[in-house]
């Protein structure tokens, strides 16, 4: 492996042992990688808390030197089409596998950004192609997955790492990294990152830039000055009657922090109940973001639909429903 | 020679179109499954790209073309003699060709047979048949759609037009400047031969005020419009036929605009309306209603007027619909923050979705210059970075 000074990648556990959390996932894994024989595999769990780690460590333990040639990562949310599974995943697929190894190993992730369509005909190429390629797929939720491919898998729960393994972590970097990281950073470390390691190390690395010595305070300017603009900033222009601004502000969120409208109205849906408001209003509310959200999935024009939203919340600024 | 620059920026490869991915998809598919199906129907607006499209995929395919458009006589004996001969023989120079019927539309009742015979033609050609027109639907064409795959050729968004106007102003060295090209692209409705046409018209006119009028007559017109609507209630069923702008058009109009005219109640109850109008837009464009049109134009229009019991008076400065002018100058503002983080998820194995997202968290760390020769970072990607 080159030198990087990327932390998640200079750090990433590339052996069974250094992978903090996850223990049961791991024996298991281990003893089916050691019979030199995996069956597809599924991981399913949060962001940051080792699927794509444990799929490299997996094909490096089976594989050995000659791993890269035999592997193939592919993410199903940059690339979400049916084109992918028809063309890249088939093509990898169906060549024999190179050096002394019995098949290839593809790795695709977030697996759950496929469309029905595009998981239908992975399934069948994981039946075509058995005998020369096996699959690591990993997910948020596997429920978005297919029926027919969760029963062609062995899967596999991730958790969300606890206190305890971010803090193992922390530790490890920082002790290589020559940091000096006070108690109460840890906790802060551990607060933002919500139990994704990617997140907390990113977290770390972004402190670090400034300076060696980190206290929780540092942890907290860096992690917020990153946050998006919440939408409650723009709830609340529209409360305060401003709806020109609101309008302005929602849309330079959606466009700079890339999101969209049907994210917006997840926001919005959990948004409403802290705000200042009467409870009755926020019922009101809620329908309201309930049918803002069913007419995007129609094909509405997402930001024609959130403005109608909130125009609505300009009156319940007033104590008006609509 | 001078060239019209409609013609000089034709585009000649799949790659040179823009917005018309799904029609380029169906065509190589089309191609690729000859003869499973043997005739193919491009339709779609005027300036779309049909015929440009047809002799693309000719080029990328190394096939020879047999062209006959609407100029020519196309009755049964013409076909029979010229067409019918062309669909058994092969190429000459080339592995193989492709037969355009242009315009299909246009074959009409002087061509006598001819709808007939292009039929019995599909049915037995040794090549790809590849025919255009505007409307598809037609009685006269239907005979011929139930042999033919069908692919609608959408009209382009004025985001695609701009890109295409911008490439070619900046390899003309003509007048760049955005506003000026963003109108020609609104005006064009999805017409992309009419805006080059526009630009080229401007571009050597070197008196600007030309530019300058034709905008304003324009704006005159939606400004009257949007009066009419808000403060005097027009009748409505012909309320938007005075205008170049289309439907589509007007409606960013009537958005950007509702929060200068309307307050509180009459602002939702006027969004309320637009929202019901984009839903029943949304169905034309799903299904093909066309059906809604009516319930668009009505809560377009009547909607959006009765939205407070009396009409505001006075005078209401009616502003320009800033919402598509500022997503295309954002996409070009992140585009390098794009190549950035493709480059970047691909070493830390993560979807890019996920580094555009946390990109504030990752840019110091990108800011390293190991890091910067680790990824292989371009001059211009790191100055983004650096700013």
């Amino acid at each position: 492996m080159s030198q990087t000074d990327i932390w998640t990648e200079k750090y990433r556990p590339s052996k069974f042992e250094e992978v903090v959390g996850q223990h049961e996932i791991i024996k298991r894994i281990k003893s089916l990688v050691q019979a030199l024989n995996i069956p597809h595999f599924l991981f399913a769990g949060p962001a940051g808390t080792g699927k794509s780690t444990l799929a490299l460590i997996v094909v490096k333990e089976l594989f050995g030197p000659s791993w890269k040639e035999n592997y193939l990562e592919l993410n199903a949310s940059d690339e979400r089409g049916i084109d992918v599974v028809r063309q890249k995943v088939k093509d990898f697929a169906r060549t024999k596998a190179i050096k002394n190894v019995p098949f290839k190993v593809i790795f695709l992730d977030e697996a759950d950004a496929l469309t029905k369509e595009a998981q239908q005909a992975l399934r069948r190429t994981m039946e075509n192609y058995s005998n020369t390629c096996r699959f690591i797929l990993s997910c948020n939720y596997s429920s978005r997955i297919i029926d027919p491919i969760q029963s062609r898998c062995v899967s596999f729960r991730f958790k969300i790492l606890e206190k305890k393994d971010i803090a193992e972590i922390i530790k490890r970097v920082s002790e290589k990294e020559n940091l000096k990281v006070s108690q109460d950073a840890y906790d802060s470390v551990y607060e933002s990152s919500e139990g994704d390691c990617r997140k907390a190390i990113n977290l770390l690395q972004a402190t670090a830039s400034i300076a060696m010595d980190i206290n929780s305070e540092m942890i907290e300017i860096i992690a917020s000055s990153t946050k998006p603009t919440g939408i409650k900033v723009i709830l609340d222009y529209a409360l305060a009657g401003d709806f020109i601004n609101a309008r302005d502000k929602l849309l330079d969120v959606m466009l700079k922090e890339s999101i969209a409208g049907t994210e917006v109205i997840k926001a919005v849906q959990k948004e409403i109940w802290n705000l200042q408001i009467e409870p009755e209003l926020k019922v009101r509310l809620t329908e309201k973001t309930g049918e803002t959200e069913f007419r995007m999935t129609e094909g509405s024009d997402e930001f024609v639909q959130l403005q109608a939203l909130l125009a609505s919340f300009v009156l319940a600024g007033q104590g008006k429903a609509t | 020679m001078y060239k019209n620059l409609s013609e000089k920026y034709i585009a000649e490869k799949y790659e040179d179109f823009h917005g018309q991915d799904a029609a380029i998809i169906e065509i190589k598919k089309f191609l690729a499954e000859f003869p499973k199906r043997r005739g193919i129907i491009l339709h779609g607006p005027a300036g779309t790209g049909k015929t440009s499209l047809a002799l693309a995929a000719a080029k990328e395919n190394n096939l020879e073309i047999l062209e006959l458009n609407a100029s020519d006589l196309r009755n049964r004996l013409k076909l029979e003699q010229i067409v019918k001969p062309a669909t058994e023989q092969k190429s000459l120079f080339k592995a193989g060709k492709i037969i355009l019927m242009d315009e299909v539309d246009g074959v009409t009742g002087t061509d006598i047979g001819g709808i007939p015979e292009l039929v019995r033609l599909v049915t037995m050609t040794n090549y790809p048949l590849v025919m255009t027109c505007n409307d598809v639907w037609q009685s006269k064409l239907s005979p011929l759609r139930a042999k033919c795959k069908i692919i609608e050729m959408k009209a382009l968004s004025t985001l695609s037009i701009l890109e295409i106007l911008k490439k070619i102003s900046g390899k003309e060295g003509i007048n760049k400047n955005i506003s000026f090209l963003s109108q020609i692209s609104l005006k064009s409705q999805g017409d992309v031969r009419a805006a080059i046409n526009d630009l080229q018209s401007y571009a050597y006119d070197h008196n600007i005020i030309v530019d300058v009028s034709e905008k304003r007559d324009v704006e005159e017109n939606i400004f009257n419009i949007l009066r009419k609507l808000f403060k005097e209630r027009a009748p409505f069923f012909d309320l938007f036929d005075n205008t170049k702008l289309s439907l589509d058009e007007v409606f960013l109009w009537i958005e950007e605009n509702i929060p200068r005219e309307y307050k509180n109640e009459a602002l939702a109850n006027a969004y309320y309306a637009l929202g019901k109008a984009d839903v029943f837009r949304g169905r034309i464009y799903r299904d093909q209603s066309w059906r809604f049109l009516i319930y668009q134009n009505i809560f377009q229009s009547a909607g959006i007027a009765y939205a407070k019991k009396t009409p505001t008076q006075g005078f209401t400065k009616y502003e320009n619909p800033k919402r598509i002018l500022k997503i295309w100058l954002h996409n070009q503002k992140i585009e390098k923050k794009k190549t950035i983080s493709k480059k970047y998820a691909k070493l830390v194995h993560c979807s890019l979705k996920r580094v555009m997202r946390d990109f504030d968290l990752i840019r110091p760390i990108l800011k390293k210059p190991l890091v910067q020769e680790q990824m292989r970072l371009s001059d211009e990607e790191v100055d983004f970075l650096n700013k």
